[in-house]
């Protein structure tokens, strides 16, 4: 559920990461308060856990409090949590500790060294076996990953991460464990910010392209839905989308992977398909993408990213988007020029259209919806067409001229018979009296309707089987089930006996032990 | 360059593209590229000298200006291709090309001759330009006129525009465009008129005779009524809808079974 930020703007990650800390509120109310260092050593736990019991749902709980935890890291929790976690003699420790800027807190640093013990013993009452024995590799990326992120937080500190996330790249392809899969999808994320964050974002798609091979050999799904989304975002960042068309042809994205790499991808689709006109898929495609995104608190940039997108290109499918999401509280802002030209699609006038284009230029080009939206022009002479063959049944060309600010008669019985043709209205252009004639209006049943209708009943139908596959049993439970079971059976037999015992009275209506 | 041979080359190269010597340019232009692939330049790779590769761009835009001349469009295709690395991969390195634009326009002019809007769209989006400036580029803003008047239906647009091509080049595509344009025009006509009078269809196809228009009548298939003077459509699409009854079936079938593993 963590770190959806599709655009690079920081502040907005910002925000949204606040958001996130709120969000784990009703979740795990007890985490709150938890200190950092005690959550970091529980989290160590965890992972452990998850690697000895070949369970990844405990790994996934400790990466779901990443994006809470890395607001909240700073010198001192970092190597704190480190030192408590290795034994005294561990090799990794110096190697994890290294990374930690040991000038910039200087003092505090000094402190460390010397309560290097201190820390120690207060939580060891808890985790003590974590005091002599080795945790687990996975723990050790873990711990790395949360340094890559504390060194992100800190623009000096770019170069470092940069360097870090390299390394842990690499050790993590050398051990080659399973169990690390879901930690080093997130990873990759790092790893991207690392070269985006360093303004090198090109030269991290090689690295990208031979790790996402590895791990589609691996069967590592996560891993490899995480690289994918990489390489897209890579790709569309320099405008790409033929690269990016490519890839998601030639690639296959795990369906295993969680919703938020899903939605991510359904978005990048979504605007590949844009571009290339194919406006019904990537309608689908976004509407995938905000089902599946988080909530719109938990991740407004997204979802304000996803529904700028989806605005347009529902425009550019002919249909108007519905008046109420303009007002939806995390996107009317964001929202208000899509809300301008949406108004004049739906006038079908083109000078309007045209002067707030003009007006938003630069914010459409910052959200790179821009040459979109120019291709909305025939859209608005398109919604004109039909909302006059909608009013009228016969209208002279000229009128029609007139009535959309066409240049030309000539042009406009052209615009028509395009119009027509493309299925847009029904009718017919009498060209000797010079006027259209529009057909009936066809009525709302038929084929494609039942079409429309078997394709949701599959859906649902779908959501169903999904869901019932999704469901988990914990270990063992049916054995309560059976002791329950067991006991039943006595307290029927106890009543039986005690029915029996009650005497010959009942002798005549043996049926009624029977039936209990 | 690696030899004196190539240099000569490329200068009589310079000269017989001046004045436009096409059979000449031709022959230079495949001795060029042999000499290109053994200096390793058609495909840079590596570190290369940053003359050597301004000489080398400027070869491949004379060629692609070169087989547009000669109306081999496969060829301009290929050009272009090379071209590609240049234009994008070392754009921070080398010295912007003022051939660079035209040569961009003319591509995105090739996809809309052959119909292909979404490559055409695609290609825009990976201009190296912000794309509220793309309309002050005139290389690049008359293609995208071009490509918004096929799409709104202002077909006596593109055909007026004809002649306002920025670059000679440009008019040598504006035979096919009209071709596509008349494929255009006609399927709408088949679309939305029951009948035409002869003479109007041909001011709506832009022909001059009425000959011409019997001949692409033929072509297309339209009932001609010579002594009426009027071209029929023959309208499609109207057969009756037949209930697709396997489908349903399938489909219900397929309801009861999963309805069964519900309950």
């Amino acid at each position: 559920m963590s770190d959806v930020p599709m655009k690079p703007a920081d502040e907005k990650e910002a925000k949204q990461n606040v958001e996130k800390t709120g969000e784990k509120k009703p979740e795990e109310p007890k985490k709150q308060p938890l200190p950092v260092p005690v959550e970091i050593r529980g989290n160590a736990a965890l992972i452990d856990r998850a690697v000895s019991t070949l369970e990844p749902r405990y790994t996934l709980r400790v990466l779901r409090t990443l994006s809470a935890l890395r607001k909240r890291l700073t010198v001192k929790i970092l190597s704190d949590a480190i030192e408590a976690i290795y034994p005294l003699n561990s090799a990794v420790k110096p190697a994890l500790l290294q990374w930690l800027p040991a000038t910039e807190p200087e003092p505090e640093k000094e402190m460390d060294v010397d309560s290097a013990t201190p820390p120690t013993p207060t939580p060891a009452s808890t985790p003590t076996r974590h005091t002599n024995i080795e945790p687990v590799p996975e723990v050790e990326v873990y711990l790395r990953l949360l340094i890559i992120h504390f060194l992100l937080a800190n623009q000096a500190t770019y170069a470092q991460s940069l360097k870090l996330s390299q390394e842990t790249v690499q050790k993590i392809q050398s051990l080659n464990r399973r169990s690390m899969d879901p930690i080093a999808a997130k990873v990759w994320y790092a790893v991207e910010r690392a070269y985006e964050l360093g303004g090198e974002l090109a030269e991290a798609r090689p690295l990208f392209l031979a790790a996402q091979r590895t791990a589609s050999l691996r069967h590592d799904d996560e891993t490899q839905a995480s690289l994918i989304n990489r390489l897209l975002r890579n790709y569309l960042h320099y405008n790409l989308y033929d690269q990016a068309d490519k890839l998601v042809l030639k690639t296959n994205f795990p369906p295993s992977s969680g919703n938020p790499q899903h939605a991510r991808y359904h978005y990048y689709l979504g605007r590949i398909r844009a571009v290339q006109l194919n406006y019904s898929a990537a309608h689908t495609n976004l509407q995938q993408a905000i089902r599946r995104a988080p909530p719109a608190t938990t991740a407004p940039g997204f979802y304000q990213a996803v529904h700028k997108l989806s605005v347009v290109v529902e425009l550019l499918m002919g249909d108007i988007p519905e008046r109420g999401l303009f007002r939806h509280p995390v996107l009317a802002k964001a929202l208000t020029c899509y809300f301008e030209i949406v108004k004049a699609v739906r006038t079908g006038s083109l000078s309007q259209f045209q002067s707030t284009l003009s007006k938003h230029a630069a914010q459409f080009e910052a959200d790179k919806t821009y040459s979109l939206i120019v291709r909305l022009r025939q859209n608005v002479i398109k919604t004109g067409i039909r909302r006059l063959s909608l009013s009228y049944s016969r209208i002279s060309l000229r009128d029609i001229c007139v009535k959309l600010h066409l240049d030309s008669e000539e042009d406009a019985e052209y615009i028509v018979g395009k119009a027509i043709r493309d299925g847009v209205i029904d009718g017919h252009i009498s060209h000797e009296q010079g006027w259209m004639e529009c057909g009936s209006q066809k009525s709302g049943y038929g084929f494609d309707v039942s079409d429309v209708f078997m394709r949701r009943i599959q859906y649902c139908l779908e959501l169903h089987n999904e869901s019932v596959k999704a469901m988990r049993y914990p270990l063992n439970a049916h054995r309560k089930e059976l002791d329950a079971a067991e006991a039943a059976r006595q307290r029927e037999a106890e009543l039986l006996r005690q029915v029996g015992e009650d005497g010959g009275s009942f002798d005549d209506e043996p049926g009624i032990g029977e039936g209990f | 360059m690696a030899t004196t041979a190539l240099g000569t080359l490329y200068s009589q190269l310079q000269q017989a593209f001046a004045s436009s010597d096409l059979l000449q340019t031709g022959q230079l232009l495949a001795k060029l590229k042999v000499g290109l692939i053994t200096a390793g330049l058609l495909v840079p790779q590596g570190d290369v000298n940053f003359n050597d590769l301004v000489v080398a761009r400027e070869i491949l835009e004379i060629g692609a200006f070169w087989s547009i001349r000669t109306r081999d469009i496969p060829s301009f295709d290929r050009y272009f291709s090379q071209l590609q690395t240049f234009y994008n991969d070392y754009s921070s390195v080398l010295p912007p090309s003022p051939r660079e634009y035209p040569i961009r326009g003319l591509n995105l002019i090739r996809l809309l001759t052959q119909n292909r809007i979404a490559d055409f769209h695609t290609t825009l989006e990976a201009l190296p330009l912000p794309a509220d400036s793309l309309a002050s580029n005139p290389y690049i803003s008359h293609p995208i006129n071009l490509e918004q008047w096929l799409m709104e239906g202002s077909y006596s647009k593109v055909w007026n525009a004809r002649e306002e091509a920025p670059a000679e080049e440009y008019k040598f595509f504006v035979d096919s465009l009209m071709g596509t344009i008349r494929n255009e025009i006609a399927s709408c006509e088949e679309a939305a008129y029951n009948s035409l009078p002869i003479k109007d269809a041909a001011t709506l196809l832009f022909f001059r005779t009425q000959q011409e228009v019997l001949l692409y009548a033929q072509q297309r298939g339209w009932q001609v009524d010579l002594t009426g003077g009027t071209i029929a459509f023959t309208k499609k699409g109207e057969e009756k809808l037949e209930i697709p009854k396997d489908k349903l079936i399938t489909a219900n079938l397929q309801y009861a079974r999963e309805l069964e593993m519900i309950v």
